[in-house]
């Protein structure tokens, strides 16, 4: 790559890192997009491109989103039991299960969640704090501090095995894939478990590092990950993450939302078309 | 351990991945634009140009200040920094006497570690 097209690059991946740390994803459904199309980027690079700026989203953000108190560490530790052990048995699966057939599931799941997502949108904390069994046995509350409604503002997870469940379906389908599967993540936090949007999408950002991290080795080892790309794509990611996470603290969970919901239409439909092979 | 020092020591962790990570790729970047990436920022004599994906290089292209190693290096760096994350929130829930968690978090680790090094 040029010198230009690698600060070109790094303007993109910016953006990228931004909107990544805004919803809780890795910034993937503008990156590879971005680097095969405007760059000529191989499909190939480009995904390993990819996996490290979640990786990079995710530290990048989470490292400010940890500090306020926004990213519930018990939370993401537990759910993280079901997405680490999700991605081995997906990366165990990716020998005798077609990815094509999965990834039009996934890109329905995504674009059903969108509907519901939409009703949502007025939504700017869950109705209930009250935690059911299991998540007052595994102590899945807490309480984060809102700079917009100037208070803490308490939550409790509800529906903890479907919450559970969506993260060891995500799990499996970023080992088998290869993604970070963050927008399943933020579902399954807001969606199913009812935690208010912000600490969803902190909580998210802190978990899709790791989950991106246990497949990179197989895409270092490859030779998918190329540093003349990668470079300027992980520098750029960071910088994007740290101007999201201070932008963050400062919306209300129905701007998060606002900026969440495209997204999710955004990568339900890359998905789709990933699965039944038209355009990328 | 107080919650307040948690989160302070992840963080801390986090924050010291991102930087160490952003150094390396900063200088691999820019050292690529004055000696090429398979050039040597310490004048070591030119290597025939390497393969960009191949990291098993990297230490002896890091002792040479090979651009194309110290990009490398920043990369797994980053890579890293989460499984450390995984492990400091380990040692910070075996601080707080949370057995449950620290149970959790090694549990986490130990699948994590067995992903990254153990499925090919």
């Amino acid at each position: 790559m040029s010198p230009g097209t690698e600060l070109l690059v790094f303007l993109v991946s910016v953006a990228a890192g931004a909107l990544g740390a805004l919803a809780g994803v890795g910034g993937g459904i503008i990156v590879v997009p971005a680097l095969t199309i405007l760059f000529g980027v191989d499909i190939r690079l480009a995904i390993g491109a990819s996996i490290v700026s979640v990786i990079a989203t995710s530290s990048g953000a989470a490292a400010a989103f940890v500090r306020d108190g926004l990213t519930d560490m018990r939370i993401g530790m537990f759910l993280q039991l079901a997405t680490t052990a999700g991605a081995v048995i997906g990366a165990l699966l990716a020998a005798i299960v077609a990815p094509q057939l999965l990834l039009v599931l996934l890109g329905i799941v995504l674009l059903a969640s969108a509907g519901q997502q939409a009703l949502r949108l007025g939504e700017e904390l869950p109705p209930s704090v009250e935690p059911d069994a299991l998540a007052a046995r595994f102590r899945l509350v807490g309480s984060y501090p809102d700079a917009r409604l100037g208070r803490d503002v308490g939550y409790a997870a509800r529906r903890v095995p479907l919450g559970f469940g969506l993260m060891l379906v995500a799990g499996v389908v970023s080992g088998l894939l290869g993604i970070g599967s963050g927008a399943l993540k933020v579902l399954a936090m807001d969606g199913a478990m009812r935690l208010p949007m912000k600490v969803s999408s902190a909580t998210s950002n802190l978990m899709i590092g790791v989950t991106a991290a246990a497949s990179a080795g197989i895409y270092l080892g490859r030779g998918d990950v190329d540093p003349t790309i990668t470079a300027p794509v992980a520098l750029g990611v960071l910088a994007g993450a740290v101007i999201g996470a201070r932008l963050l603290p400062r919306l209300s969970n129905r701007h998060v939302r606002w900026v969440f919901l495209p997204v999710l239409v955004a990568i339900g439909l890359e998905t789709l078309a990933r699965g039944l092979g038209v355009g990328l | 351990m107080s919650a307040e020092r948690f989160r302070t020591l992840v963080s801390t962790v986090l924050l010291a991945g991102v930087l160490l990570s952003a150094t390396l790729l900063i200088v691999g970047l820019a050292g690529a634009l004055a000696v090429g990436w398979d050039g040597s920022l310490t004048g070591a004599p030119p290597v025939p140009p390497s393969d960009p994906t191949d990291f098993s290089g990297v230490l002896t292209g890091l002792a040479d200040l090979r651009p194309i190693a110290i990009a490398q290096a920043g990369l797994l760096v980053l890579v890293l920094t989460p499984v450390v994350r995984v492990a400091a929130s380990a040692v910070a829930f075996g601080l707080e006497r949370d057995g449950m968690y620290t149970a959790i978090t090694l549990a986490v680790l130990a699948i994590l570690l067995v992903s990254l090094f153990g499925i090919r």
